[in-house]
């Protein structure tokens, strides 16, 4: 189970120039320091996969950076079977499994060689490694290109092979950034299956996202960001029951 | 660390990019370019040497002899101008390529008339052999006039040759050739050594910081568990192993093609050169190296991992080389001097023990200082890379 209390991340703005006309406007400008994140709070039981939805420039990718130990919050917890993450990052790190929304391959190693090295960082021996390559390649069916430089991957195959690398060391909690986003029908499905799979298994996952289908299809909890504030938390019929008719209408209901 | 190590010099490795200016640019094509521009200019000076110069001449009356020594049809050609002509017209629509103008006192009595100013017009822009050729024939008469000059005074060789240079001031160097040389080779050393290690490394270095972020994948890496400084570490040794690979690479080949192309005397030369130097110096010059690459490797390394992009680092870095030429530049101004002060500054000091060690003139304890001061400042260097690479706002510029 992850617990994440009241989370809240800000960031110095070095040239206020630079900033973009929307950001100007944004109320979470403060002086120096942009608010990105002000008060994100949500819990991901076991075997539950939490959807984590809003619009653009909500602070989604933050929070799950947050969660992912890459940046550090400035107040709130994060705390994962009651162990509190923030104050033991390389901990979490082996609890985690993270894929970031701009992820990319190392393009000169092979598919393989990419997983490999991940497994290598996070302490696996060569024999785990390899099995649970062959593991993830059965799954996300992966044989006929794990092989080759993945440098001339499709986008499929490199997103493939960024969610093996995610989760080669079995972690006990799974970050997603956006991981269908800019994917053909086929590798959406694999991806969804594969999320669908770790529900099965009793793995918790926590995936960003902009697509309500895959929400409606694989989701047991949302989450509704807006402006770095939690504006819904609760299980998907809840959700539903915000407005009548589609999940658009909910979603634009919560973030009223 | 090695993880890290081992993975960044597999990427390298399978870099062709990288690997041909590491490897290919030292080895084959410098010594190609090199080769190609001395067969170029070899041809070029052939081709003014041998060459028909076309050639007015003004007052030939005067000079019977210097008309006949142009008169060799495979190398001047006589062409009929006017006196009053404009020389310089002519020579520019190419009617001629030069006009010799005797004045009216030449004369092989040079008592009597005095000296001949004889005028050569010609275009001297660009490579052209022309003043030499016609001096050859000028001076040989030159030489002519000044013997007959002087047997009609009457003057014995040994009187002669004090008229023609009363004092002569002669240079003994007490400095045996080593010294003497070494001053010179080894002052050029550092340039050529630093810079390489310098361009070396900044390939992989760009690769290695920028290049990740770039590419999306220093995220997860940051994120994976295993210490920053572990990663830091393994990313800054690949970065210093391909600069001294580099540098390494380039002196062999350079030693390796000098013995090939020179041949006879000089491959005596740097024979006899070489063997003047103890292996031990030879040693230490590389062992020098060490803390001036860890140097440009945490410099290359902080500036890879603040740009955002593979062409932000890259203009960071391109006024790195010239940063870098100062201190060598200075270690080479006279009256700076391994010792005091000098002994301590960065890359001045290595500059200068490099030459100190080719000339034979080490002082060792020197090494102290050197190594102190690059061990220090290296130090400073990887542990600001190491906080660089704990910020937020560096990582995720």
């Amino acid at each position: 189970m992850i617990e994440i209390k009241k989370l809240a991340k800000k960031f110095a703005v070095e040239n206020p120039k630079n900033l973009s006309e929307q950001e100007k406007k944004d109320p979470r400008l403060k002086g120096r320091f942009f608010h990105s994140v002000q008060d994100v709070s949500f819990i991901c039981k076991k075997g539950e996969v939490l959807g984590l939805l809003g619009p653009n420039g909500a602070g989604k990718t933050t929070t799950l950076r947050m969660l992912s130990t890459a940046l550090k919050p400035d107040s709130g917890s994060v705390e994962i079977d009651g162990e509190n993450v923030l104050a033991q990052p390389v901990i979490a790190r082996k609890k985690i499994g993270f894929l970031s929304g701009s992820t990319g391959l190392y393009g000169r190693l092979t598919g393989r060689e990419n997983i490999h090295y991940f497994g290598q960082l996070h302490g696996m021996n060569e024999k785990s490694i390899a099995n649970r390559i062959q593991e993830l390649a059965d799954l996300l069916d992966m044989h006929s290109f794990l092989d080759r430089r993945s440098e001339n991957f499709s986008t499929g195959m490199k997103q493939k092979t960024a969610i093996a690398r995610a989760v080669v060391h079995s972690p006990e909690l799974v970050i997603l950034d956006e991981p269908t986003t800019g994917l053909d029908i086929m590798a959406t499905q694999t991806v969804l299956e594969f999320i669908r799979g770790l529900k099965e298994q009793g793995t918790p996952v926590i995936f960003s996202t902009h697509h309500l289908d895959e929400v409606q299809e694989l989701c047991d909890q949302v989450t509704v960001i807006d402006q770095g504030r939690t504006m819904f938390d609760g299980d998907i019929a809840s959700f539903k029951a915000l407005a009548e008719g589609s999940l658009h209408q909910s979603f634009m209901a919560a973030i009223q | 660390m090695w993880l890290v190590f081992k993975k960044e010099i597999k990427e390298l490795i399978r870099d062709r990019k990288t690997l041909f200016f590491m490897i290919a640019l030292p080895l084959l094509i410098f010594p190609l370019i090199i080769g190609i521009v001395g067969f170029v200019s070899k041809q070029a000076i052939d081709k003014a040497e041998t060459q028909i110069l076309n050639y007015a001449l003004i007052g030939g009356q005067y000079a019977p002899d210097i008309v006949q020594d142009l008169q060799q049809p495979d190398k001047f050609n006589f062409v009929e101008v006017s006196e009053g002509a404009d020389y310089t017209a002519i020579i520019r629509s190419e009617t001629v390529d030069f006009v010799l103008v005797i004045p009216e006192n030449y004369s092989s009595n040079v008592l009597d008339n005095g000296q001949a100013n004889v005028k050569l017009y010609f275009n001297d822009a660009g490579l052209n052999l022309v003043y030499r050729r016609v001096n050859e024939i000028v001076k040989s008469q030159s030489e002519l006039f000044q013997q007959r000059a002087f047997s009609d005074l009457g003057l014995d060789e040994a009187k002669q040759s004090a008229l023609i240079e009363p004092i002569v001031l002669e240079k003994v160097n007490t400095a045996d050739a080593r010294e003497n040389w070494g001053e010179k080779i080894g002052g050029m050393l550092p340039y050529v050594l630093f810079l390489l290690c310098l361009t070396g490394a900044m390939a992989p270095a760009t690769d290695i910081g920028a290049g990740e972020k770039e590419r999306g994948t220093l995220e997860t890496l940051l994120i994976s568990p295993i210490d920053r400084n572990k990663i830091v570490m393994g990313k800054f040794l690949t970065i210093a192993f391909a600069g001294t690979m580099t540098a390494l690479l380039t002196v062999t080949s350079m030693v390796v093609w000098g013995l090939v192309l020179s041949q006879g005397m000089a491959i005596k030369f740097v024979a006899d050169f070489m063997a003047q130097i103890a292996m031990h110096d030879f040693l230490l010059i590389f062992l020098m190296l060490v803390p001036v690459v860890a140097i440009f490797a945490a410099v290359l390394l902080s500036i890879s991992i603040y740009a955002k992009s593979f062409k932000e680092a890259q203009s960071y870095m391109g006024p790195m080389s010239i940063l870098v030429v100062v201190p060598i530049m200075l270690a080479l101004l006279p009256g700076v001097e391994l010792k005091g002060v000098w002994a301590w500054v960065p890359i001045t000091n290595v500059s200068l023990a490099m030459k100190e060690l080719v000339k034979g003139t080490m002082d060792y304890y020197q090494l102290f200082a050197i190594f102190g001061s690059t061990v220090i400042i290296a130090g400073a260097l990887f542990a600001f890379c190491v906080y660089w690479f704990n910020q937020e706002k560096v990582l995720f510029r």
